[in-house]
């Protein structure tokens, strides 16, 4: 997927962005903690409004690829969220494997219909792939998982 | 020499072999994987050393880095695809060579060169590093700015098309790097009345987030499949003897290839992939036969993969003296040291130094450990990368990237924080924001406020406390190296819109 766009104004919109975003809580701090975020801050909007000008007067790329499609794309970086967001409320074992069988069905269906006979084979091997690794870190590297309503 | 031979006698376990033997083959295993990098073998294999102690955990990651590095030349070699950024050049003849029935021998040569840029890189670690180190005692608070400074500049003009977004990505990431307790006034900043935010953001969070998300995503969006099953081993015609012989008895291109990855290696932030590349190009011009460059040459799979294990060790020069990281994996071995209490610099090589020099010496193991394992694991290894479907590998990676991330501080903001960080990367890399500076933004943001903070501090009574920056010999010195940095990154582009630049780089980059 190709977008149009002037990347050099893109770049420096998102500086500024970013910038104002930490420009507006800075007057709460003392001097000796905001002498360096403030310099950078100027700084940084330097930059950007010199990409801004730059972007009108010697544009750079004026295009964007997104390469494969965005719609899976978006959805697969929902899903990471969703998963990050179950592991807190469901607990680690449960949500991966919900999550990680969701996201092969989802991927594998890029070459076309997954049958319900290869969705049953993938059942024991994502089984014993997040127990594996559940096992790992909660027995060898005594990391405590998250368990939340179920495991 | 003590310490060497303590560090030497501690290597020399049952426990270590194995531990540098089981790294190098993870290593191997994820560099081949096309869009897996070195960075992402370290970050998703990181949790795995958090159990062990210090040399034992900084044995393996060395171990998954040299790997990592090798590993990407076989598929470079098999399919054309490079399995690592720093393996782009070994495609430009190992592909060929592999067309031409000739797969065995050009990863022969790509062993083989690999393990010599990897004990070279580790001799001119050991060489070098001490007496930087002495040296970095001299960098007061003012020259540490400075540095920091030169090395964000090099890292913004390497990285980055346009030398004004790799700045902007740079001060991205050091405004990053002040969220949470300021280092000077131990302030909190900029939590936006969020509490938990008052750890500020972890470096090794950061970057699993910036660095393997954003390649998740790709492989989604794509819909890669797992390798094509195109790329064989072929029937071997040459024996690894006939090879060595070969690239032994022409040993130019070798040395001047090791040589030109040593020297880049050394400037922060210039990773495999420009020394592979400068490295290919130099060999291919001082050749009598320039023209076979690209249609199956030895001598450029040579230059490339020497260069590129050369940068190994080679970029934890300026890590272990003045902790700034020499190229985007050594962030994660930077983050290693910290996690255990060590800080980079003359404590390194004194108080822990059986410690550093063990570390560095595990690198040459390691190194060694690439004949073996390359040569036999080499084929198992193939054969599992090309029979793992993407599907299944995207969401396992991202479960390791979670977990590792998670174990980090048992927290999970840091899980959100890392997949914020990750997607956000993604379009910012659209937009020509890389992740590298951004990253090194974040690493260089602590050492410069520091340098400034304190700079600034003794200046309160000057007239122009800014002038201090630039008071002694030093510190001009490397202010003057920074402006030179930021120039010779725009000297380029403003010769060829002069005229003056004739393309032969991208020349170079057609025939290949």
């Amino acid at each position: 997927m190709i977008l149009r766009l002037n990347t050099d104004i893109a770049a420096g919109i998102v500086g500024l962005a970013f910038a104002a975003v930490l420009w507006l809580p800075r007057g709460e701090m003392g001097r000796l903690s905001i002498i360096f975020p403030r310099a950078v801050l100027v700084i940084l909007v330097v930059i950007a409004v010199g990409l801004i000008v730059k972007g009108f007067i010697r544009p750079g790329s004026r295009r964007v690829v997104i390469s494969g499609s965005l719609r899976r794309l978006l959805v697969v970086m929902t899903g990471f969220f969703v998963w990050w967001f179950a592991i807190g409320t469901l607990g680690f074992v449960v949500s991966t494997c919900v999550a990680i069988f969701l996201l092969t069905w989802y991927l594998a269906r890029v070459d076309g219909p997954v049958s319900w006979r290869r969705l049953l084979q993938w059942v024991p091997i994502i089984g014993v792939l997040v127990g594996v690794f559940y096992l790992t870190f909660t027995q060898v590297l005594n990391v405590r998982l998250p368990t939340g309503l179920l495991l | 020499m003590d310490m060497l031979l303590q560090a030497l006698a501690s290597l020399l376990t049952f426990e270590s072999f194995i531990t540098v033997l089981v790294g190098v083959s993870a290593g191997l295993l994820i560099g081949s994987l096309p869009g897996l990098t070195a960075t992402m073998a370290l970050a998703v294999l990181l949790p795995f050393t958090f159990s062990m102690e210090a040399l034992q955990g900084l044995i393996a990651l060395g171990a998954v880095y040299m790997g990592a590095i090798y590993g990407g030349a076989f598929t470079a070699i098999l399919i054309n695809t490079p399995g690592t950024p720093s393996s782009i050049a070994t495609t430009f003849d190992g592909y060929p060579m592999a067309r031409q029935g000739r797969a065995y021998e050009a990863l022969a040569a790509a062993t083989i060169a690999s393990v010599v840029g990897g004990l070279v890189g580790v001799a001119f670690l050991l060489v070098l590093a001490p007496p930087l180190a002495r040296l970095a005692v001299a960098f007061g608070p003012a020259e540490m700015f400075w540095v920091a400074m030169l090395g964000l500049t090099l890292v913004a003009s390497l990285s980055s098309d346009s030398l004004l977004k790799g700045l902007l990505g740079g001060c991205i990431g050091m405004l990053l790097s002040t969220i949470g307790v300021s280092p000077v006034g131990g302030e909190t900043r900029f939590t936006f009345g969020f509490p938990p935010l008052q750890g500020g953001v972890e470096l090794i969070v950061a970057l699993i987030g910036l660095f393997v998300i954003p390649e998740l995503l790709t492989m989604a969006a794509e819909g890669r499949g797992a390798l094509s099953k195109e790329g064989g081993f072929g029937k071997s015609h040459v024996s690894i003897l006939q090879v060595a012989k070969r690239i032994f008895t022409k040993p130019v291109n070798l040395i001047r290839s090791c040589l030109i990855g040593q020297l880049i290696a050394i400037i922060p932030g210039a990773g495999g992939n420009v020394t592979s590349l400068v490295a290919y190009n130099e060999a291919r011009r001082f050749s009598k036969d320039p023209d076979s460059f690209g249609k199956g040459n030895v001598d450029g799979v040579v230059a490339s993969e020497s260069s590129n294990n050369v940068m190994v060790a080679g970029s934890m020069v300026p890590l272990l003296t003045l902790g700034i990281p020499g190229a985007p994996p050594d962030a994660i071995i930077l983050g290693v040291l910290l996690l255990h209490g060590l800080r980079p610099g003359l404590d390194l090589f004194t108080e822990t130094g059986v410690l550093t020099n063990g570390f560095i010496l595990s690198m040459g193991l390691a190194a060694l450990m690439l004949l073996p394992v390359g040569l036999i694991g080499g084929r198992l290894i193939h054969r599992v990368v090309i029979k793992t479907p993407y599907y299944f590998l995207m969401p396992c990676i991202a479960m390791v990237t979670i977990l590792g991330t998670f174990a980090l501080r048992n927290s999970l903001l840091d899980v959100g924080i890392m997949l914020i960080l990750g997607s956000a990367g993604y379009f910012l890399r659209l937009i020509g924001i890389h992740a590298a500076p951004i990253v090194l933004g974040l690493i260089l943001g602590g050492i410069a406020e520091q340098g400034y903070v304190q700079t600034m501090l003794a200046a309160v009574i000057d007239p122009i406390p800014w002038l201090r920056l630039v008071s002694n010999p030093l510190s001009k010195v490397l202010a003057g190296l920074v402006v030179i940095g930021a120039a010779t990154a725009l000297l380029p582009a403003w010769l060829e819109r002069r005229g003056l630049l004739d393309k032969v780089s991208s020349k170079a980059g057609g025939d290949a």
